[in-house]
This record gives C-alpha cells, sequence and structure tokens, in this order.
C-alpha cells in the first residue's frame, strides 16, 4: 500500500440534524479529494463552508452520511488509522493540570511510546517548539501562542506520516507565526504530508502546494496553487537597483509592441510581516529612531 | 517507513495511562481537600459522649462504639458516593466541552480504553480517599475502644464480677472496635461507589450538561438505596402475602435492572456497624454484584459512545 494517498476522501457527504422538523443541515455536499504523501494541501473557505466538518470526517471524529475517507489507505473510523496522525484542533486546550513535558509525554504513551525514546522525543518537540524553558510550567498559565505551540508538539510525538492543522497559527504573534509556517515548511522537507486549514490566505499560498476551496459544502475549486493563481496573461519583472534610464528603455521598447503594455511599476513592496520581523527582531525598542520602509 | 502494527482492540496499558492521568487531574483539583472536615469530623467524636450517658453501666460501650462507627461509615458513604457522581460528571463532559477529547480520540486510543481508563482513575481516588477515612475511622475508634474497654473492666471487677464474665465483657466490646468485619463495611461503601461512579459514566456519554448528569445520578442513587422498599411495598402486600401479576413483574424486573439495588449495599455496612458476623461469601458475593453492574453500565456507556460525534 505504498502508493495509498495520504488523505483520500471520496463523495463525501455529511449531514447533522436540523434545529426543528427534523430537517437536514448539509454540512459537507460530495467532497472528494486526494492529498499526495508528501504535499501540503490548504483547505480555504468561509466559516461555516465545512472545512472543519471535513477535517473531523478524515480523523473519524464523525462518521460520513455516505462516502469514506482514508489515511495511508486506511480507513479513518478505524483507530489504526491514528497511528500515522497527529491533530492540531483550532484553539486547542489540553489538561491545564498538566506541565508542557507531561503534556507531550501523556500523548506519547497513548501511541505507545515508552522509556527513553519517549524522553528524547520529548525534549527534542519542546526544542522545536521553542517551549523548553516551559517545560515544567502547567499549561494554565500558558499564552495562546504557547498553547499552540504544545498542540503542535503532542499532535507530532509519534511522528507522524501526516499532520492535521485547524488554525495552525490562529492567536499566534507574527514571529510566533512565521516560526510555524517555517516548521510546517521543514516537516514538508522530511516528506511528512501537512493538511491544514486556514484563514490566513496569505500564509497558505506561501506553503501549500496544493488548495482546495470549500464554499457551502461543496469543492468549488481544487489544484496546484501556481495553476490557479497565475494569471496567464501578464508578466511579472523585478528588478535590483535598475537606474531611470533602464526603467526608460524598457518602458519604450513595450510601447513599440502593440499588443503590450505596463500595468504598473514602481517601488517593489515587502510585506507586513517581513516588516514587522525585521523591526521587532533587529535591535531593541529604545534603541529605534522612526525610519521610512526600505525600499528595494 | 513501515506500515505501524494495528492498535488492539482494548489495551490494559493504554487504560492505565488515562487512569493515571485522571487520578493527577483529580489530585491537582485539590479534591482531598474534602478530606479535612472529615478528618475534624473523626477526631471531634472522640470527644463525644451520649447526653444521657453516665458511667459505664448507664448504657452499653458497645452502643457508643456502634455510634462511632455509624458516623464514620455514614460519613464515609455520603463523600465517596458524592464525589463519585461529580467527579465523574465533571470529567468526560469537561474534556468534550475543552476539546481535550478531540486530541485523545485523534490518537490511536478506542473509546472503550478511554470510558474504562475515567472509570478507573474515579474509583483509584475514590479508593486513595476512603483509605485515608478508614485509616482515620480505625485509629479512632481503637482510641475510643481502649478507653471503654479500660473503664468497663475497672467497673467490672470493682463490683466483683466473675472473671468469665469480664473475658465476655471484653470480648463484646473488642468485636465493636476496628475489626475485618468493620472493613467489610468499608468496602461496601466503596464498591456502591464505584456503580455510582458507572453511572455517572453512562449519563454523561449522551447528557449534554454536567447539571443534567449530577441531578440524574442523584435521582438514581436515591432510587437505588429505596428501591427494595418500593418493590415489596408496591408488588406484595405484606399481610396477604398475594403474588405480583405478571405486569408488575415485568415493571419490577426492569426496575431492578434499570437501578442498582443500593440497599444491598447498605445491609452490609448496617451489620459491620452492628459488628454482626458477615461472612467472606458475602462480601464475594457483594463484589460480583457491584462488578456486573459495572460491567453492564460500562457496555452501554460504550454502546453510546462508540457512536458519538464531536
Amino acid at each position: 500500500m505504498s502508493d495509498a494517498a495520504a488523505v483520500e476522501v471520496k463523495n463525501l457527504v455529511k449531514d447533522f440534524k436540523g434545529a426543528f422538523n427534523g430537517g437536514k443541515v448539509h454540512a459537507v455536499k460530495d467532497v472528494s479529494l486526494r492529498i499526495a504523501p508528501g504535499e501540503v494541501y490548504g483547505l480555504i473557505g468561509p466559516n461555516g463552508s465545512g472545512k472543519s466538518t471535513t477535517m473531523k470526517a478524515v480523523l473519524g471524529l464523525v462518521a460520513p452520511t455516505s462516502g469514506s475517507c482514508a489515511i495511508f489507505g486506511r480507513n479513518s473510523l478505524k483507530v489504526d488509522s491514528r497511528m500515522e496522525v497527529g491533530f492540531l484542533p483550532e484553539n486547542p486546550y489540553f489538561y491545564k493540570h498538566l506541565t508542557a513535558a507531561e503534556t507531550v509525554r501523556f500523548y506519547g504513551k497513548l501511541c505507545g511510546m515508552r522509556g527513553r525514546k519517549l524522553k528524547e522525543r520529548i525534549e527534542e518537540l519542546l526544542e522545536l517548539v521553542g517551549l523548553q524553558d516551559a517545560r515544567n510550567r502547567r499549561l494554565k498559565g500558558f499564552s495562546k501562542g504557547m498553547l499552540q505551540r504544545i498542540g503542535l508538539a503532542q499532535a507530532m510525538v509519534q511522528d507522524p506520516r501526516l499532520l492535521v492543522l485547524d488554525e495552525p497559527t490562529a492567536g499566534v504573534d507574527p514571529t510566533g507565526s512565521r516560526e510555524i509556517r517555517d516548521l510546517i515548511l521543514e516537516l514538508k522537507n522530511r516528506g511528512v504530508t501537512v493538511f491544514l486549514c486556514s484563514h490566513l490566505l496569505e500564509q497558505v499560498q506561501q506553503i501549500c502546494d496544493r488548495v482546495g476551496i470549500i464554499h457551502q459544502g461543496i469543492l468549488v475549486n481544487e489544484g496546484r496553487l501556481d495553476d490557479l493563481i497565475s494569471l496567464e496573461n501578464r508578466t511579472e519583472l523585478i528588478l535590483e537597483n535598475a537606474s531611470a534610464d533602464l526603467l526608460e528603455q524598457i518602458q519604450s521598447l513595450v510601447d513599440v509592441t502593440h499588443e503590450s503594455k505596463v500595468v504598473s511599476s514602481g517601488n517593489a513592496r515587502t510585506t507586513l510581516e517581513d516588516l514587522f520581523l525585521r523591526e521587532t527582531k533587529s535591535k531593541p525598542a529604545r534603541d529605534r529612531k522612526e525610519r521610512k520602509p526600505v525600499s528595494k | 517507513m513501515s506500515r505501524p502494527a494495528s492498535t488492539s482492540f482494548f489495551s490494559p496499558r493504554r487504560v492505565l495511562i488515562i487512569a493515571q492521568s485522571t487520578v493527577t487531574q483529580l489530585v491537582r483539583m485539590k479534591v482531598f481537600y474534602f478530606l479535612a472536615p472529615i478528618a475534624l469530623l473523626f477526631l471531634g467524636m472522640q470527644h463525644f459522649d451520649m447526653p444521657w450517658y453516665n458511667g459505664p453501666e448507664a448504657l452499653q460501650p458497645e452502643q457508643e462504639l456502634r455510634m462511632h462507627k455509624n458516623i464514620c461509615l455514614g460519613a464515609m458513604m455520603v463523600f465517596s458516593s458524592m464525589f463519585a457522581i461529580v467527579s465523574t460528571a465533571l470529567l468526560i463532559p469537561g474534556d468534550i466541552e475543552d476539546r481535550t477529547l478531540y486530541t485523545i480520540l485523534c490518537k490511536p486510543v478506542p473509546r472503550l480504553d478511554y470510558l474504562v481508563g475515567k472509570l478507573l482513575g474515579v474509583m483509584a481516588v475514590i479508593f486513595i480517599a476512603m483509605l485515608v477515612m478508614d485509616v482515620l475511622m480505625v485509629v479512632t475508634l481503637h482510641y475510643r475502644m481502649e478507653a471503654k474497654l479500660v473503664d468497663a473492666m475497672e467497673y467490672m471487677k470493682n463490683i466483683g464480677y466473675p472473671e468469665r464474665e469480664i473475658e465476655a465483657g471484653r470480648a463484646d466490646i473488642t468485636s465493636h472496635g476496628p475489626t475485618l468485619i468493620l472493613q467489610y463495611g468499608v468496602m461496601s461503601h466503596f464498591l456502591k461507589a464505584s456503580v455510582l461512579a458507572a453511572v455517572a459514566l453512562l449519563i454523561s456519554t449522551f447528557s449534554t450538561s454536567t447539571l443534567f448528569t449530577i441531578a440524574t445520578s442523584g435521582m438514581i442513587w436515591v432510587i437505588g438505596e429505596f428501591q427494595s422498599i418500593a418493590r415489596d411495598g408496591l408488588f406484595q402486600d405484606p399481610v396477604l402475602g398475594d403474588t405480583p401479576g405478571l405486569a408488575e413483574r415485568i415493571v419490577g424486573t426492569l426496575i431492578s435492572l434499570i437501578f442498582p439495588d443500593f440497599q444491598l449495599f447498605s445491609s452490609i455496612s448496617d451489620a459491620a456497624a452492628r459488628a454482626e458476623n458477615i461472612l467472606p461469601a458475602d462480601m464475594a458475593q457483594l463484589g460480583w454484584l457491584a462488578a456486573l453492574y459495572i460491567g453492564i453500565y460500562v457496555v452501554l456507556s460504550w454502546f453510546v459512545f462508540s457512536d458519538k460525534e464531536f
């Protein structure tokens, strides 16, 4: 079964009982998707579009009304399939009475880990998510971002081949958000499959290989990110240290051809996230003076 | 990457991990603070004599000791039963509400393991709490019995009781001290609390709120305490000895099946307080009955919980 998809959702339909007259709420309508091993897949959609229900069906937390979900070829409803998967729910809560290390140990033990292997894994994960200093602090004193990090650590404890992340950067500051994004990319490089849903479309764009857009329970569009967002009739050219003369020459060359035109030109812009990270990481706040944004 | 081995249907090791975590959770919730007033009660009873008590001849010392045991066993029964209901009712709905359950069930944990682990965790905490209360009861009862024994022996010797009667009196007072039979009474309360925890476990699998679970489990506790009396009153005429009709028999059987008969547990405890002879076979039978009740409620909980969606 080595060629099995990491996640395979076939014609998934999920109905919930309505509040009145025994009616039904169609949460997911005939969704099919396939995530290849090693891929980072983003499921995006507005609130109530069926993202979380699809994820829960993949994890076996809800049973499909019809259709099926499988993880590496194993039916999601079977407990066996969960050995291969780590899950980070949106706004995760864990046992507040446990410390960070105890939390990871608890989930590791549930996965059958023990002894030195588990001990080493706990240290490795706490370092990976940047919580070594908080290893003996109880979770009740943790910030939202710290809870998100410990959530990631518990999701990865048994070294799963698939990570399912529901809003992995919700409530995390931009620095932590970037670290989580980098971590996902690192996991991808290690061959881990990631299935995530997020409202932060820019992040989805930065890390996902493929994206599915779900709306009112229907998968309305799906494909490789590059294919979905590229504008075929437009070309982007970014120059460094271009003189005014050079820009004028390019403009005149474009003007010669009647089919092409320059839509816009000007200084390339950094992202607000990059600016924030640069400003907060470089120097202590008291040393900094007001400065203009750096143009490239 | 090699394919992982399949997850067993039921794993005692995983159950133990969840039970350990439940014990840690309850201990860190400081539930044992409840033991402080009980300890004060037990210690305070040392200095409490019946108002009409006026020397060893006015009242049998056995009665004093029986009262001591009754109060101790009663306090243990109330504490353990309430604790069983409230703690079980808090744990599972709590895990669902704060979504801790998501992360647990997304690991290779069969739902039966989770339920049994939670129940065993609660039972372990009840056991520890009852052990502490039991030690307190035994120590306080021992000192009280020693004091009564000295008084009674001195009195009997002073008024010239024959040695044989003095020894009989000593044996009688000693039988009301901390004995194995008294431990049977404590054990019956532990078994009863365990059954109540299993009842609360079942209700919490389909209940939508902690309050509903506590109220319903409390109701079942009360019905369980009085169901044998109610059955006798409803379906049998004590004077005429009428045999009940088919419909009454069915209703009676259904009540017995749905609601555990806690009177059976209380009768052992009462006998222990009276220092009556309780055979180990009786205790074994009570143990089996408790195990049967717990087994039935766990299986029912599993049926409900296995199809539950989150």
